[in-house]
């Protein structure tokens, strides 16, 4: 079942950092272009307006769209001098016990994202130059943290199954 | 329980998380989760707060320069900048007796001047310059000692992204932070060009030489360079001049190494998705940690911990200069086990204002950059003194023939020149506050 599902989870994850890499790239087109603008204001070239509040929208969403990358190659930070000394069984143990809190982290997370969309949209806030909906940002973010759960459910099976049998079948996330 | 034994608990609590590899973000955010709440019993608060606090951490307009440096960097990497910059300090010191691991030395601050992470730093250098040290008879222990330690001059010769995460924290200029980091990032080189040439007088047989460059090639292999000082000169200059903000600027130099890379031919489908992923990592990972810390620190705010302990600092009637030190030294030993962001986020907020209320007859934001830049250099200590110094493996997985143990004392001139440097640093605040004094 697990193998099943291992190059779609990770496909998911990928294509969503690169999408997250694409919006990056237009953010610094944008951010370059609106700098150019207002140089040469004097030339009857101006900046982007509210291109401050397109660049946070978007780095919201690169972030979300970065983090299930992350851990699916076991990219988050620990210190793992201490636990090298352990049993290769209880450092499985440590995995999955990880794994499954990271797991309820992202879930939480991803609810209370849910939430604040619900809620910023029923306020009907927007920004303040472009007056686009806030709730329109959070909705987009929330599309990529959804993806992030997918990711840290697969990542607590994958823990689980390597506890169950007794073998680490790789370092990262991704089956070889 | 009152919130403030809740707070002093739970910094055990998250010690031990940490070390048992819980990811630090990870134990931040459940530790600052659950003691929320226990202050209040009650959860909605806390959870109320999650409802805006990742998107608002997450679209922070500061905070959207650590992608935008980190793909800088990753373009850095592939516009070919770190041949060109090794090519220029060789031909410059390469005959010197240690030379060849000198122009390391001044390749690394070249790179890190459009580069803002130290891994990457070391990394690309080390690609770059380890054959070369061993083609000129260099010991594995020098090279790949310089190596490491010149990785760190990635994030001490600014653009640095721990000094934005350090100016979010205590509200500090950027910009200011850049320009103060210049010239403890050049001494930093300096020293650890000092180091090499002392090394090698006591163990001469460790280098080789090289001939000496006539030159002409010398300035030709310098105007190979011009782009590398064109985009820190419009970055930093930009960002001090106020032409445009610290995120404008790190666009624009991530614009720039991008446009580099392609005339040099570096840009291709899957290297750009390659760069992509690898900042997509890193990203990932200092976010998660800075929004665990933002959680965690909420709560002892809550529990008014930082203030208490401050208070407690000084009734203990201690010099502010003990203090200081005994601070550093704490950074310094934390930094064994710890990595530089991670130690930053979570006791910036207990130390900062601990530090803040003494006097050592600066101006609060004189003092905060002065302190800020000394936090760095004794934080980057860490990345190059075993057992967990992320430099020193990231170079010795590059040198196969080199065991880890020779690297490791390959480093110790190297963090002995980083002791000299810092106490230096400490003992004469102006060196760091000068050239913004100048400029400002």
């Amino acid at each position: 079942m697990l193998q099943k599902v291992t190059p779609l989870v990770h496909g998911l994850a990928k294509i969503l950092a690169i999408l997250g890499g694409i919006v990056l790239l237009a953010m610094i087109v944008l951010t370059c272009v609106s700098i150019f603008g207002r140089s040469f204001i004097f030339l009857g070239l101006a900046p982007i307006s509210g291109d401050f509040e397109l660049v946070e929208a978007a780095a919201a969403f690169v972030v979300f769209a970065f983090l299930p990358w992350c851990q699916i190659n076991r990219g988050h930070a620990a210190v793992d001098i201490f636990t090298n000394f352990l049993p290769a069984a209880a450092n499985r143990w440590i995995d999955f016990i990880a794994e499954a809190l990271m797991c309820i982290a992202i879930i939480i997370i991803a609810w209370k994202l849910y939430d604040g969309t619900i809620a910023k949209s029923k306020y009907g806030e927007t920004t303040f130059i472009i007056q686009y909906p806030i709730w329109w940002a959070y909705a987009v973010s929330l599309s990529a943290a959804l993806i992030g759960c997918i990711v840290a459910i697969y990542m607590m099976f994958l823990r689980l199954g390597e506890l169950v049998h007794g073998k680490s079948n790789s370092t990262s996330g991704v089956a070889e | 329980m009152s919130g403030l034994e809740i707070g002093i608990y739970s910094f055990p609590l998250l010690i031990l998380l940490i070390f048992i590899r819980i990811p630090i973000g990870l134990s931040m955010l459940m530790v600052g989760f659950v003691g929320s709440f226990l202050i209040g019993d009650n959860w909605v608060p806390i959870l109320s707060k999650l409802k805006n606090e990742t998107f608002s951490t997450f679209s922070s307009y500061s905070l959207t320069i650590i992608p935008l440096f980190l793909l800088m960097g990753q373009f850095a990497r592939l516009g070919g900048m770190s041949q060109a910059l090794f090519k220029a300090a060789e031909t410059w010191m390469g005959h010197k007796k240690g030379g060849v691991a000198m122009a390391a030395i001044g390749a690394c601050a070249g790179f890190g001047a459009i580069c803002g992470s130290s891994l990457a730093t070391a990394a690309t250098m080390g690609q770059v310059a380890l054959p070369e040290l061993r083609k000129y008879g260099y010991s594995g222990k020098l090279a790949t000692g310089a190596l490491a330690a010149g990785g760190t001059l990635g994030i001490l010769i600014p653009p640095s992204f721990v000094l934005v995460i350090f100016a979010i924290l205590t509200e500090q200029n950027i910009a200011k932070l850049f320009i103060a980091a210049l010239v403890p990032g050049l001494l930093a080189a300096v020293g650890y060009i000092i180091a090499i040439s002392i090394y090698v007088r006591i163990y001469p047989d460790e280098a080789g030489s090289r001939e000496r460059a006539p030159y002409a090639e010398r300035f030709r292999a310098l105007l190979q360079v011009w782009p590398v000082m064109a985009i820190f000169l419009i970055v930093v200059g930009g960002i001090y001049a106020g032409v445009f903000t610290p995120t404008e600027g790190a666009a624009v130099g991530a614009a720039g190494t991008g446009i580099l890379a392609y005339f040099n031919g570096g840009l291709t489908k899957k290297s750009v998705i390659d760069s992509i992923l690898q900042t997509a990592t890193a990203t990932g990972m200092i976010f998660f940690i800075v929004f665990g810390a933002s959680i965690y620190n909420g709560f002892l705010a809550l529990s008014q911990v930082p203030q208490e302990i401050a208070d407690w600092v000084v009734l203990l009637g201690l010099s502010p200069w003990t203090i200081l030190v005994l601070i550093l030294v704490i950074y310094m030993i934390l930094g064994c086990v710890m990595d530089s962001l991670s130690m930053i986020l979570l006791t910036i907020p207990i130390f900062f204002p601990i530090v803040s209320v003494l006097d050592f007859g600066l101006a609060p934001d004189e003092f905060a950059i002065w302190f800020g830049i000394l936090v760095l250099i004794v934080v980057e200590v860490g990345l190059i003194t075993p057992p967990v110094g992320m430099n020193l493996f990231v170079i010795n997985s590059m040198a196969k023939t080199t065991p880890l143990a020779d690297t490791f004392r390959g480093v110790i001139p190297f963090v002995t020149s980083d002791i000299v440097r810092t106490i230096i640093l400490v003992m004469f605040p102006s060196i760091t506050l000068f050239l913004m004094r100048w400029l400002y």
